[in-house]
């Protein structure tokens, strides 16, 4: 887990050193390409929160608001 | 459903008058957050099927269908703020639950399902969230309220989060906090209900209408599950913190990762959920064995999920999503999952984008299998989504854009269009089919 933490830290550090200007941004701006689950999706990750015992990180919720595991 | 839609125009209405309200004073020249009223109708339809119901302790069908029609209203108040008013409704109906009470049948079995009020149930849930952004579109906060209702269950939620930008807008942080309080209205078994309303006795109740037998069906004295107690504490509790960060890499490249903590405390078993002993006398009505006592499971529990996109734009036709996920929380669970996405714009209005899903978890250290537990353990369940497994999930989806809504209903035009099917496989036996669909509307 700390190893994961850390590598991930690591990662976005030398990452944020790039950039990109808003006029080079077609691509990252395409529809496909938003770091989200899509809109229809929520249904599928409802029914994963019930059918698994893992949940979250994923943007939506972790836990609570349901009688779901 | 009517009052619903009734709700939805009205809250257009109300949306309508304020950006009229906003145009008339702006003089600053900045875009909008939103442009316009954005309605989305959501729908989904789900069934699955299994043979280990947890409602009958890991020894059942687990026979359900689930219909979730939903509205999802974002109105922009002015220049910087939107109101989100999310609206859903789960209808379904389960051979499972049907059997916390099977005794409605004559012939009462775990893999039949039953009549009974808890075979089907519907969920009402809302969400009310309200968002501002900065002047210079750098920072975002958000705060929202939730509700929900069904017959055993309530909940009333609220959270808020910060969004910050920086970095040419190539670097996003947020963080947010989310706290739900929930209140159980337990159902039990019925062999355990009324052996606890006729005072720990198998004298009134379904016991009057039925004989106590063995599993080859002749009559058997003696059952006794003075082991099973009513819940006291009903309350649930959840406290989560999450914090993201998303980042541009290159032009065809952005990634983003996922951090949640959360803490829960309260009635974290599920109170109609049977368990059977091993080391226990067996005993049945028809071929339905009754239960020894019900999920036994801490009153806390702490979950670390963490989780990883990256998207690639690989040309003007394919885009890769990926996604992986690491699990693990106190009871003993941990778990990976992997998804992966490919968007093929087949036309500049249609996307096809086949997706594949894999997902494994390690059991619960409280889970055993159907009458594999013993009396003298402390905590205990038969629900085998604690229990070890992986799952295939695959499955297509068809989005259908229009960026200029062409296509119009009264004062919305249709953005678009959002089709997705999914089968889903657990090593366990469990198969589940999804539909859903998503219509996006904007108003003109």
């Amino acid at each position: 887990m700390k190893k994961l933490l850390i590598a991930g830290g690591i990662f976005f550090t030398l990452l944020s050193c790039s950039s990109v200007k808003e006029y080079e941004k077609e691509k990252i701006n395409d529809v496909d390409m938003k770091l989200s689950a899509r809109t229809s999706e929520r249904f599928e990750t409802n029914f994963q929160v019930y059918r698994e015992a893992a949940s979250g990180a994923n943007g939506g919720k972790t836990g609570g608001g349901c009688g779901c595991n | 459903m009517k009052k619903i839609i009734a709700l939805v125009f009205v809250l257009s209405g109300f949306s309508g008058q304020a950006q009229t309200t906003a145009d008339s004073t702006d003089v600053s020249f900045k875009k909008r957050v939103l442009d316009a009223t954005e309605v989305d109708f959501l729908m989904s339809y789900y069934k699955q099927d299994g043979i280990h119901s947890a409602v009958a302790g890991g020894n059942g069908m687990e026979k359900l269908t689930d219909i979730t029609p939903t509205i999802v209203v974002a109105m922009p108040l002015n220049d910087d703020d939107v109101l989100t008013v999310d609206v859903g409704v789960s209808a379904y109906s389960s051979a499972s639950s049907g059997n916390i009470n099977p005794f409605d049948s004559k012939t009462p079995s775990p893999f039949q399902a039953s009549s009974g009020a808890s075979a089907s149930d519907m969920w009402i849930g809302t969400t009310v969230g309200y968002s501002h952004s900065s002047d210079d579109r750098n920072t975002i906060w958000n705060a929202h309220v939730s509700g929900s209702v069904e017959y055993d269950y309530t909940s009333i939620g609220f959270g808020g989060g910060l969004t910050k930008l920086f970095n040419e807008k190539n670097t996003e942080v947020t963080v947010s906090g989310n706290v739900y309080l929930d209140t159980w209205k337990p159902i039990y078994p019925k062999e355990l209900q009324d052996f606890s309303d006729n005072g720990n006795s198998t004298n009134g109740g379904i016991y009057n209408q039925f004989d106590i037998v063995d599993e080859s069906g002749v009559s058997k004295s003696g059952y006794d599950p003075s082991r099973f107690t009513f819940w006291n504490d009903k309350k649930r509790n959840s406290y989560s913190l999450s914090v993201s960060v998303s980042q541009v890499i290159n032009k065809k490249m952005q990634a983003s990762i996922f951090l949640d903590v959360l803490q829960q405390n309260g009635l974290l078993s599920t109170p109609y959920q049977r368990v059977y002993f091993a080391d226990a006398d067996h005993f049945y009505i028809n071929k339905f064995q009754l239960a020894d006592d019900i999920e036994r499971l801490p009153d806390t529990r702490f979950k670390v999920p963490i989780g990883a996109r990256v998207n690639y734009y690989i040309d003007e036709t394919f885009v890769l999503r990926t996604y992986y996920r690491f699990y693990t929380d106190d009871w003993g669970i941990t778990a990976h999952t992997a998804n992966i996405e490919l968007p093929i714009k087949i036309t500049d209005r249609f996307t096809v984008f086949p997706m594949y899903r894999y997902y494994t978890q390690q059991a619960s250290k409280y889970f055993a299998p159907y009458q594999q537990h013993l009396s003298t353990e402390r905590y205990y369940t038969s629900d085998y989504d604690l229990s070890s497994f992986n799952a295939h999930q695959y499955g297509f989806g068809v989005n259908y854009t229009d960026i200029f809504t062409g296509t119009k209903i009264w004062k919305f035009g249709v953005k678009n269009i959002d089709f997705r099917y999914n089968h889903y496989q657990r090593s366990d036996g469990l198969d589940a089919d999804i539909f859903s669909i998503a219509i996006k509307f904007i108003r003109q």
